[in-house]
């Protein structure tokens, strides 16, 4: 996928300004918050719960090379075909390579944000094969040529006016604000491509280490029937997304779907292991697993490790208020919110991304509600320290920050220019506030007044008052 | 649960002002209201002079060069018993938290911050879960709604305390607003790198105060207040910015600084 990262402010002003857009946030983000506050509310253990996940994948993460390789040994063993990427080049390779082999001309793809990291479609595409995204939210996007702005509801920034106006556009379907009717027009579509398809392609929310399963947690049936339908079976999925054991499963079930839709549980749970054995009714003939690395063992290595424990529920994003503002396309890459604003970064280094980590008030409503106990503020905080050492920062934010710092070494000069400023600022504004400032703070004053400065400040005051003289 | 201080209840309780340089610059009146509250629930009351700031600003911004220049400042300008009690949760936050990560590698000034951060106390949560304060005594009146500053409840898990208070001044019609925990956009230097986005928060932040019909709208920080009273003022909403502490103090206190 594109990246477009560091223009965050200017696709932020445009989202601002789009109506349809803040129309489609304001219907939708505000109820996934709702559904997964009362759920989690409904859950006495989810606390403990969540402890629990962390531990867990925090022990994923201290041993990711033995689990990793536990697991590709049992999905061998039932006939699994792994392939390992080391970045996105690769992948693109690996996949084209797979569908040449398996003389593959269609291709039914299930949701998989890491396949976006990779630019997966645009891979089997350059390969000859048409890949349909079965996903609604996926689908409505690829008709649109967009990209996903969320990481479980790809098309929530489309309202249904939009939707029904694409269908017209690209199915020849008769436009309507119903949306069980735009629903069956997908589904209709769909069932043709899923009957003529020679490949599935799925994501992957979990990997069991002990038995080489792959496990997907769906809600619209798309995931079960390209896996099960089509004659050989893709699932792209990056390597932090292994759990030590099945037994581990419930765990990560009960925080994933509370966490991201606030369902108790997905519609649809899969778990895949292996191709079709003597006598299974149905499944691939073939199963290929394409493991994605792409910058996650570099991430392993160092201070944000904690960042690949995430499950990838969206919880970040539906509790950020500034998500909420902008939605996810104006944080140019795949994944958005708080998650996006940290992993973006680290995925494909910090100059291509440094005005992400900028984009948080550090409110810690992310870190609140994040099912796996990522620190996240923490981790943007870190981030906007690592722009200052990789000289990143602007000379201007630098000198004013040795300006402000230097003023603060002395009470006494600090008291000084507090009361120059209380003197000017009654002169000129009589105590009101100040409707207009120079930059770098003339942003605030657009729509907001800036405080007068007072006219004497407490220090001053209190010396006064208690007659001290120092 | 309430903080031990291993100190005779009947002694004296000394408290050192970290008054904050924003308040110092803005709004003193919160300040003097602060020493106020605290000297009516016996605390002795010192004012360390050679405060300036906290350096929050400059370690949100990454710039941890100048914030810990700063920090270390701040940890030589406090003595080494005692309370330290702030009007601003974000202030204390950073104290207690930021200063760790600051100084992780310097173990003398690490172990210092540490301590430090161990006596510090946002004012409402110094006087409810310290001072076990039910009732604050103060003669304000009118309808109140709180606004939960997010480095007070998130950072430093201070949500009852405030609330208590309020709801224990006679004179007070304590409304809650919806979504009160939601940040209201002012975010430091968020509020001057992403401004748009900013005022986008706090539209939506003062719509929710508006709805509940409050003549005043109070929190534990004025960085929020600043900032939610810069919008109400340009636009002349009918609602007034006023910080807690000067409505623990009670009517005499802090006018100057209201709205």
């Amino acid at each position: 996928m594109e990246l477009n990262a560091n223009a965050f402010g200017r696709n932020a002003r445009k989202a601002l300004l789009d109506k349809t857009l803040q129309e489609a946030l304001g219907r939708t983000t505000g109820r996934f918050q709702a559904h997964r506050d009362a759920a989690v509310a409904a859950l006495p253990e989810f606390e403990a719960t969540r402890e629990r996940a962390s531990r867990i994948k925090g022990d994923v993460l201290d041993h990711l090379d033995t689990y990793l390789a536990r697991f590709i040994e049992e999905a061998e063993k039932r006939g699994t075909i792994v392939h390992v990427a080391r970045d996105a080049a690769q992948a693109r390779e690996i996949a084209a390579r797979i569908a040449w082999e398996e003389g593959i001309t269609l291709a039914v793809k299930s949701k998989s944000m890491a396949s976006e990291e990779v630019s997966f479609n645009e891979a089997l595409q350059g390969a000859g094969v048409t890949v349909v995204e079965s996903d609604l939210g996926e689908f409505i996007i690829q008709l649109a040529g967009e990209a996903p702005s969320h990481i479980i509801a790809p098309a929530v920034h489309k309202t249904r006016e939009e939707i029904s106006l694409l269908f017209e556009r690209h199915l020849g379907e008769p436009r309507t604000d119903s949306i069980p009717e735009l629903v069956g027009m997908a589904r209709k579509h769909l069932r043709a491509k899923f009957l003529s398809a020679g490949m599935g392609v799925s994501g992957g929310n979990f990997l069991v280490a002990d038995t080489g399963s792959v496990v997907l947690v769906t809600n619209e049936g798309n995931g079960r029937m390209g896996t099960v339908l089509p004659r050989v079976h893709l699932a792209v999925v990056g390597i932090e997304k292994v759990i030590p054991r099945m037994a581990d499963l419930p765990t990560f079930l009960r925080l994933l779907p509370r966490s991201a839709s606030g369902q108790v549980i997905s519609s649809y749970v899969s778990i895949v292991t292996g191709t079709r054995r003597a006598g299974d009714p149905e499944g691939p003939e073939r199963m290929h697993l394409l493991l994605l690395d792409c910058g996650r063992s570099a991430i392993l290595e160092g201070k944000y490790r904690e960042i690949l424990k995430c499950i990838r529920c969206a919880a970040c994003l539906n509790s950020c208020p500034v998500y909420q503002s902008v939605g996810g396309h104006a944080y140019g890459w795949v994944y958005s919110g708080p998650i996006g604003a940290v992993l973006t970064p680290l995925l494909v280094g910090l100059p291509e991304a440094a005005a992400l980590p900028d984009a948080s008030t550090l409110c810690g409503a992310c870190a609140d509600v994040c099912p796996v106990k990522i620190p996240l503020p923490d981790f943007l905080l870190e981030l906007r320290s690592d722009a200052r050492e990789q000289g990143l920062k602007t000379p201007g934010e630098i000198a004013a920050m040795k300006g402000y710092a230097g003023v603060m070494k002395r009470a006494g000069l600090l008291e000084a220019i507090e009361r120059i400023a209380g003197v000017l600022g009654q002169f000129f504004t009589k105590g009101k506030g100040i409707s207009g400032l120079p930059y770098p703070f003339s942003g605030w004053t657009e729509r907001r007044d800036f405080p007068a400065p007072a006219a004497e400040p407490f220090r001053k005051q209190w010396k006064i008052k208690r007659g001290v003289t120092r | 649960m309430p903080y031990t201080t291993g100190m005779d209840p009947k002694g004296p309780i000394p408290v050192s002002l970290f008054f904050t340089c924003l308040a110092d610059a803005f709004s003193p009146g919160v300040c003097t209201a602060t020493v106020e509250v605290l000297e009516r629930f016996g605390a002795t009351v010192r004012v360390p002079l050679s405060q300036t700031c906290c350096g929050q600003p400059a370690f949100n911004s990454g710039n941890r060069k100048e914030a810990r220049a700063m920090a270390r400042k701040f940890l030589l300008s406090f003595p080494d018993d005692g309370f330290i009690v702030t009007p601003s949760g974000s202030c204390a936050a950073m104290v207690k938290h930021g200063y760790p990560v600051l100084f992780r590698d310097e173990p003398r000034m690490l172990a210092r911050a540490r301590a430090i951060g161990e006596r510090i106390f946002e004012l409402s949560q110094f006087l409810v879960d310290v001072l076990g304060v039910t009732d604050p005594k103060s003669d304000f009146s009118g309808k109140v709604t709180y606004h939960d500053s997010c480095h007070l409840r998130r950072g430093l898990g201070v949500i009852e305390a405030p609330r208590k208070l309020l709801r224990a001044v006679p004179g007070i019609e304590f409304v809650e607003m919806e979504e009160s925990d939601r940040c209201c956009g002012f975010g430091g230097v968020f509020s001057l790198k992403y401004p748009q986005i900013s005022c986008k928060m706090t539209e939506r932040k003062v719509e929710r105060i508006l709805a509940t019909g409050a003549s005043y709208v109070t929190s534990g920080d004025l960085g929020c207040l600043l900032n939610i009273g810069g919008l109400i003022s340009r636009i002349g909403y009918p609602v007034k910015t006023i910080h807690l502490a000067e409505i623990l103090a009670g009517k005499t206190a802090g006018k100057e600084d209201a709205g």
